[in-house]
């Protein structure tokens, strides 16, 4: 895809301002037919995406957690052992996730749990190793905590410690996760990096409607437990046209956004649109930031790269990007120490190492809780990205 | 006037009855009844006295005044005791002569994991703690498998030598893989009864059987697998062996409220407290603790008092907190399997030749095993990085295997703590030299 199409300056206060806007989105049936790597499981060719099947297929208009909605009755049609539960989601959820799923699929397979969420990952962990599907929900990604024992100990151990004889493929923990504009420290928090040294667990973070259907629908049949955390600023503000069917689209598979050849940007979840911001600000800066933008810099080409896995992650489409720019730039929302990004600039710098024209950039949340007031000094935003593209492309 | 309280089991009417005591109606949406009396209440028996403990036989074997023997033959009762046996013997002779000083069962709560394994269908699904070895072993789980789990062996299927000795499994048993974070299994034993209510062809006909002991009780785990069952009705029968210790912590640095018993019915859990020294006590109890809970598809709770008799573990030396005496009174006067003993010889359905007989047997039997076992390699080096993932391996784990490869390439053969444990592999780690 590219960038090239004219992106509106950011409204005053938005501090993510592009997602309205944003070309990454597909608003046409044609381009959501089109999405890379898309796999419809319902085709017989598996893996095809031959003319004649795509061409009779139909395309909503959705927002994220309509696609997520969409996601998860589909699994629950086409697997009768699968069952949806977490807190309050049985009236639909309180981000509307599971509208209308309990009146649909009856309060036995959509239910609400007592408060507890220690114990809805156990309750799933005990489904999926009956061999049945469990898609819980944790209200908040800040909120699963109380279960971190179940998900690192016993989830992710569980077909290792076993010998493989028993496993939890089945088990997928929905989250909503980063934040919101006014979350404060417990309804804004970005917990993947704490995952991360939880071998036998997948992460997974979409960006869009489309991408959430598609991954959400991957995790779910995954025969490994994953965490898949949802983006909650996207769930209303990110719309595409999404594809009716069913449909899959790769774990631990980086999705190339704009290519380029000076600079890579890693990034995932809502800090894409950010980026897409910044990459324009760079060619095109706001009369406010025209001083401050190198004129050596604004022709730079900028390779934009959706992580979309975060464990196990995509290694290959990095360093070969990296290979090609020299420079990576790697954009999270969570704090600095001990999160994603690190982990990530190390395998790089050790892969790409006489390559790399300049260190690992990393634009992140700062090592601080998620300070109310403070929010949009907090995140990464498009002035942030900016600042680190130029340092990047400078150093 | 709280008579009633305590009494979450009892019937409509006698609820009503019980109400209309209470003149000032009830709250809306509950049925508390509205009362002037300013009194507080605490744990569930209205007179004070703690939870009663279900009993059959008394400490020489003999059924007690008013007791109901359950139903058994001589062959069941037979087996019943063989398999007790077969516990302790297993205990003492890994003990003495296993080299690493990492295994230990138990004793003393013999009754308890036979007695309730015996009362459950063999295809009910068990989650247990790591104390429930009998319920595999009556379930037929060779010694063979008991030794190659312990010993790590390449016939360790339970955990292909991952895991700690008497961390066992085997889904052909019904018996999920033990781990020893305490009480994870309690909040996934209710979702695999819920599974098991899911399931066309299991409804109706399993349960979820989980076992813990006291002090894992303290843990979160608990109260959300105890509410989760109860609250989304799920087929789960929860069997809490409650022995006095948990490691030096006795029970009453564990809890200040009457055991384990006395939190069912605070979840709305059909609750009984049965002597856990007594198998027939166990056997009857949880007879129809299972049926209740197949039945109705609903949680139920069975609190079994007992004392560890052993230490912890071997690396655990309980005289350090309690008094060796102590241990010694109890073995002598309410030990569970001279009680089955004594029954059995009541009814001439035991003697002194079998004993002298079963004893030589146990102990060469788990003797052939151990030596065995104690022979066989372990699997090969590989399995240190499989069944991390299902499906594709990760690229991080490939690249792991293969470093570790270039290392044993490179140090294998002359680095000793390496070049010695090689040779404990089958094919010696072999495979990644190649």
């Amino acid at each position: 895809m590219s960038t090239e199409a004219a992106i509106e300056p950011p409204p005053a206060g938005g501090h993510v301002p592009s997602i309205a806007t944003s070309t990454l989105l597909r608003s046409t049936r044609e381009a959501a037919l089109k999405t890379p790597s898309i796999r419809w499981c319902d085709d017989p060719q598996v893996g095809s995406s031959s003319s004649v099947l795509v061409d009779s297929r139909e395309t909503r208009k959705m927002n994220t957690y309509q696609a997520v909605r969409d996601a998860m009755s589909i699994a629950l049609n086409k697997d009768e052992t699968a069952v949806v539960f977490g807190e309050d989601v049985a009236f639909g959820g309180v981000f509307r996730c599971t509208m209308g799923l309990a009146e649909e699929f009856g309060r036995e397979r959509v239910f609400n749990t007592p408060l507890t969420e220690q114990g809805i990952a156990g309750f799933g962990i005990g489904l999926a190793a009956m061999g049945q599907t469990a898609i819980a929900e944790i209200q908040f990604s800040d909120y699963i905590y109380p279960a971190f024992d179940q998900l690192v100990n016993e989830a992710a151990k569980l077909r290792y410690r076993s010998g493989g004889q028993y496993n939890v493929g089945g088990l997928t923990i929905r989250t909503p996760t980063m934040a919101v504009g006014h979350g404060g420290l417990y309804h804004s928090q970005s917990p993947e990096g704490f995952f991360l040294g939880a071998a036998g667990l997948k992460i997974v973070i979409p960006r869009s409607p489309i991408q959430a259907k598609g991954l959400l629908l991957a995790s779910i049949r995954d025969p490994n437990p994953v965490i898949f955390m949802e983006p909650k600023i996207l769930y209303r503000s990110a719309i595409e046209q999404v594809p009716l069917d069913d449909y899959e689209l790769p774990l631990s598979q980086a999705e190339i956004l704009t290519s380029g050849s000076d600079l890579t940007i890693l990034t995932y979840g809502t800090p894409v649109y950010t980026c897409e911001t910044a990459i324009h600000h760079l060619s095109q800066p706001p009369p406010s930031l025209d001083a401050l933008i190198p004129q050596s810099v604004r022709s730079a080409s900028v390779e934009l790269i959706d992580l979309r896995t975060i464990l196990p992650w995509d290694v290959d489409t990095v360093v070969k990007s990296v290979q090609k720019t020299g420079r990576l730039l790697i954009v999270h929302e969570a704090g600095r120490t001990g999160g994603v990004a690190g982990e990530i600039a190390t395998e790089i710098q050790k892969r790409c190492f006489l390559r790399l024209e300049a260190p690992v950039h990393r634009v992140t949340g700062w090592d601080t809780p998620v300070a109310l007031q403070y929010e949009k000094f907090y995140i990464p935003d498009a002035v942030r990205v900016l600042d680190g593209i130029i340092k990047a492309l400078t150093y | 006037m709280f008579r009633h309280l305590g009494r979450r089991a009892a019937s409509c009417t006698a609820r009503k009855r019980t109400y209309s005591e209470f003149k000032h109606g009830n709250l809306p949406h509950s049925h508390s009844p509205i009362t002037t009396d300013l009194e507080f209440f605490n744990s569930v028996r209205p007179d004070g006295q703690q939870i009663p403990t279900y009993r059959v036989l008394d400490s020489v074997g003999q059924p007690i005044d008013g007791s109901t023997v359950p139903e058994i033959d001589e062959s069941f009762a037979r087996k019943l005791y063989e398999t007790m046996m077969l516990l302790p013997t297993l205990d003492t002779l890994l003990y003495s002569v296993q080299r690493q000083g990492k295994i230990s069962f138990y004793h003393g709560e013999e009754a308890t994991v036979v007695g309730s394994a015996a009362a459950l269908s063999p295809t009910d699904e068990v989650l247990g703690q790591y104390r429930e070895m009998g319920v595999l072993l009556w379930r037929g789980f060779d010694l063979d498998s008991i030794m190659s789990q312990c010993l790590g062996n390449k016939e360790d299927k339970a955990t292909k030598g991952r895991q700690m000795p008497v961390h066992f499994g085997s889904p052909q048993h019904h018996f999920h893989t033990i781990s020893s974070p305490l009480a994870t299994q309690i909040p996934q034993a209710a979702g695999v009864g819920y599974a098991l209510k899911r399931d066309p062809e299991r409804r109706g006909k399993d349960c979820a059987v989980c076992y813990f002991g006291e002090g894992a009780a303290s843990e979160g785990d608990f109260h959300a697998g105890m509410l989760l069952a109860s609250t989304i009705p799920s087929p789960t029968l929860f069997i809490v062996r409650n022995n006095g210790f948990a490691i030096s912590t006795p029970s009453s640095e564990q809890y200040y409220g009457d055991g384990i018993a006395a939190r069912g019915p605070g979840y709305g859990i059909d609750t009984i407290r049965v002597d856990g020294n007594d198998i027939l006590a166990v056997l009857g109890a949880v007879r129809e603790a299972r049926r209740r809970c197949v039945q109705q598809g609903r949680a139920v709770l069975v609190e079994s008092m007992t004392y560890r008799v052993g230490h912890h573990s071997t690396s655990d030396d309980s005289f350090a907190y309690r008094a060796r005496q102590e241990v010694e009174d109890r073995k002598k006067v309410d030990n569970p399997v001279s009680r089955l003993r004594l029954f059995l010889e009541s009814r001439k359905w035991w003697s002194d030749d079998e004993e002298t007989e079963l004893k030589a047997r146990l102990k060469s039997e788990i003797l052939t095993a151990f030596k065995r076992a104690e022979n066989l390699s372990r699997w090969e080096l590989k399995e240190l990085f499989s069944d991390v993932y299902g499906g594709d391996e990760p690229w991080n784990l490939r690249e792991q295997r293969e470093e570790l490869g270039e290392l044993l390439k490179k140090y294998g053969t002359v680095w000793e703590p390496w070049k010695k444990e090689r040779e404990k592999f089958s094919g010696s780690g072999d495979e990644f030299l190649s």
